[in-house]
């Protein structure tokens, strides 16, 4: 066990008590979370993207995610391939860090990308990605509320606050609700550098998925454009042996569809 | 007593507060709740589409040095059927194939030769013999550079252009001819190794030389022998990248790099350097060697045949904010091209009709080798993603300015998403300058194009 806090919050996922909860600190309580929401190997999984525009689906982008915990920093490695819509088939995206590239097989051409442009998208790249977000977030811990799920059931949660600790955090500050004993994540509020609330999501259909009980669907709600909600679904996770030269912009063109 | 308060305030800062402001749930549309699973292996597929793109053309009717050519059609209407595929042969073999076969029509075109058009852009086997080595060959577009306005370090750009509707350089990076190469990669960790060697294959064909619609066009993609070594490596976030090129007795050296600077903006930098005459004098000589231009025919704008290290520079940054909006500013300095004083030679000279065809001929084989005329130009592009929150609309516009005179080229397109399978498109573009400048010496004066695409 590489940290002593992440020690913490898997034996209070263990024994899943409320007591244990009040004695973690909010970042134990982040680090339980991120047990719960990404397995402990490297892995692929598919991610299926649909958008709804005033209630009615209209596009639907399914993607191929590679993520693999880096050895140095324990963050998430990841590479992302477009499969769908035929309009972007190939496209593939490298996040290691903040050296982030895009890859469009028709240029053959890799573009870098800043980390404001992870956010472009309503479901963007910084969404679909895994990520430790103990390692690039400050967590405060505002209060414990009751709080409806996205099944409208009522669940008793911690309130975390975070603030971007590191460059390689998506947003500056984000919220989320953690309910207690489970660490499951309920609810996330995502804001942008000015301090913009930019979306809002529900964490839903908790099943098993490579040894835990993960969210296969999160629920996007974009809070600059009302009319916008996706919905993001994880499927066929499996656990995949994934090279370090994976992680570099010149394996992209390389990165056979499985 | 200040123990007490403080674990007192401690337990109120945890204990159970009201139930949150729920209301966003509201939000979800019932149509989440009965949505099918999604699929568990999604299949994979190429990229295929057919494209119609009509457009209407101005153009200038006085020019400084007159055109030796007709006037062309002012409209035309191109459909072309693209496509771009991968198959795995066996387990350590891949297929590629690329292509687009088009049929433009306007006035005055001649069934089938000026109307049919087959691109072959790319058709190649890879091997990779042991884990992250490759071998390929067959015809690739390899591509190298950071830059968006002018690459000089993409050496494989020359003589590749394929028809389309944008003007912007990145669409003509996006779609162009491959060379017949055969290239070696070995990617480890932290660094790649690549070795290119394209062979001559024919002579060159001449600028503008008519071509069989059919005809694979090798004789302008491989009428050199010609080498690239590439190495790539991380340094600092910097990723840089160090090629030699060899052409035709002519080895050019270059560097790709870039960094990101805080949250939103990324600095680029391009550099190739070698030794090689000028702009005018190459083309010249290009001239005389496929027989465009007769062997005795002197070198006009008068010019130094000399050859000296020059230096191709592209330097810039691309920002992008909150709203979606990015855009880059590029400076491109291209040492062969016209300087002022080549550009006041080629109006003085130009004055004398005799001498038109020489003239434009130099200006069409910079164009060929996608090099800026000028030796200084600018770049600047914007792009906005979901302006005014319309999902699946894009707008772009990019100005690309001659430093040496003032003139620009420039264009503005916008692009609608109707559906996973529709897309549609619009592209206004022109070129302002006065009659003795870059840009305002053309004929093209400005364009409008509207382009319908559906993918399969």
């Amino acid at each position: 066990m590489r940290n002593p806090l992440v020690g913490l919050g898997l034996a209070a996922l263990i024994f899943g008590a409320g007591a244990w909860g009040q004695s973690l600190s909010a970042q134990d309580i982040l680090a339980g979370m991120d047990k719960v929401r990404n397995p402990g190997q490297a892995f692929r999984l598919n991610n299926a993207l649909t958008e709804y525009i005033r209630g009615e689906a209209r596009n639907r982008v399914t993607l191929v995610v590679y993520a693999r915990e880096n050895k140095q920093t324990h963050q998430f490695d990841n590479v992302v391939r477009y499969i769908d819509p035929p309009r972007d088939s190939g496209k593939m995206v490298l996040m290691n860090g903040s050296n982030m590239w895009f890859y469009d097989p028709s240029s053959k051409a890799s573009v870098r990308i800043s980390p404001q442009q992870r956010l472009m998208g309503q479901a963007s790249d910084g969404d679909v990605v895994t990520a430790n977000l103990n390692k690039d977030y400050t967590a405060r811990l505002v209060g414990e509320e009751k709080l409806l799920d996205a099944d409208r059931q009522n669940r008793d949660t911690w309130h975390l606050d975070l603030k971007a600790a590191t460059d390689e955090a998506v947003y500056s500050r984000v919220e989320f609700w953690i309910e207690k004993g489970t660490f499951r994540p309920v609810k996330g509020k995502f804001y942008s550098d000015s301090g913009r609330l930019l979306k809002i999501a529900y964490y839903h259909k908790f099943e098993e998925q490579l040894g835990g009980i993960r969210p296969t669907e999160t629920i996007i709600i974009d809070a600059v454009d009302e009319n916008l909600v996706t919905t993001m679904d994880n499927s066929d996770m499996r656990a995949q042996e994934i090279p370090d030269s994976w992680f570099q912009r010149d394996f992209l063109p390389r990165l056979k569809a499985d | 007593m200040l123990r007490a308060a403080l674990l007192a305030v401690c337990l109120l800062a945890v204990a159970p507060a009201a139930a949150q402001d729920d209301s966003d749930l509201s939000r979800i549309p019932g149509a989440v709740e009965n949505a099918p699973p999604a699929s568990a292996s999604p299949p994979t597929h190429g990229k295929y589409f057919v494209e119609d793109a009509l457009g209407v053309f101005s153009y200038r009717g006085t020019f400084a040095v007159a055109y030796p050519y007709g006037v062309p059609s002012r409209w035309a209407n191109r459909t072309s059927f693209d496509m771009l595929d991968q198959w795995k042969l066996a387990t350590d073999l891949t297929a590629t194939f690329s292509d687009r076969l088009s049929a433009t029509f306007a006035d005055g075109v001649q069934f089938p030769d000026d109307v049919l058009r087959n691109d072959p852009r790319e058709a190649y086997l890879t091997w990779e013999p042991l884990p992250q080595a490759y071998l390929e060959a067959g015809r690739i577009n390899v591509r190298n550079g950071v830059a968006f306005g002018y690459n000089p370090t993409d050496f494989f750009r020359t003589r590749t252009t394929v028809s389309q509707s944008s003007a912007d350089p990145g669409a003509l990076r996006e779609n162009r001819l491959g060379t017949m190469m055969v290239r070696a990669e070995r990617i480890f960790d932290g660094g790649t190794i690549d070795v290119v060697y394209a062979p001559k294959l024919h002579t060159p064909a001449p600028l503008g030389a008519p071509a069989n619609p059919l005809d694979p066009k090798f004789d302008q993609t491989n009428g050199a022998d010609r080498f690239l070594a590439a190495f790539s490596f991380e340094l600092e976030e910097f990723s840089p990248q160090l090629l030699v090129y060899h052409d035709s007795g002519r080895t050019k050296f270059g560097l790709n790099a870039s960094h990101p600077i805080g949250n939103s903006i990324i600095a680029y930098l391009t550099w190739a350097g070698g030794v090689a005459p000028n702009e005018i004098a190459d083309a010249i000589a290009f001239g005389k060697r496929t027989a465009t231009l007769p062997a005795s025919i002197p070198v006009l704008p008068p010019t130094s045949t000399a050859r000296a290290f020059r230096n191709d520079v592209s330097a810039g940054a691309y920002w992008t904010g909150e709203d979606k909006i990015t855009v880059s500013l590029e400076y491109n300095y291209h040492q062969a091209g016209f300087s002022k004083r080549d550009w006041r030679n080629w109006f003085a000279v130009g004055a004398d009709p005799a001498s038109a065809s020489e003239l434009w001929f130099i200006r069409g084989y910079a164009s060929d080798q996608q090099d800026p005329m000028s030796q200084h130009q600018a770049f600047a592009r914007v792009d906005w993603s979901e302006p005014f929150q319309i999902e699946h609309f894009d707008v772009n516009g990019f100005v690309m300015t001659s430093l040496e005179d003032g003139s620009c080229l420039a264009q503005f397109a916008a692009g609608y998403d109707i559906s996973d399978a529709w897309s549609v498109g619009a592209y206004v573009g022109g070129s302002t300058g006065g009659r003795s400048s870059e840009w305002g010496s053309l004929r093209n004066a400005a364009s409008a194009t509207i382009q319908l695409v559906r993918y399969f």
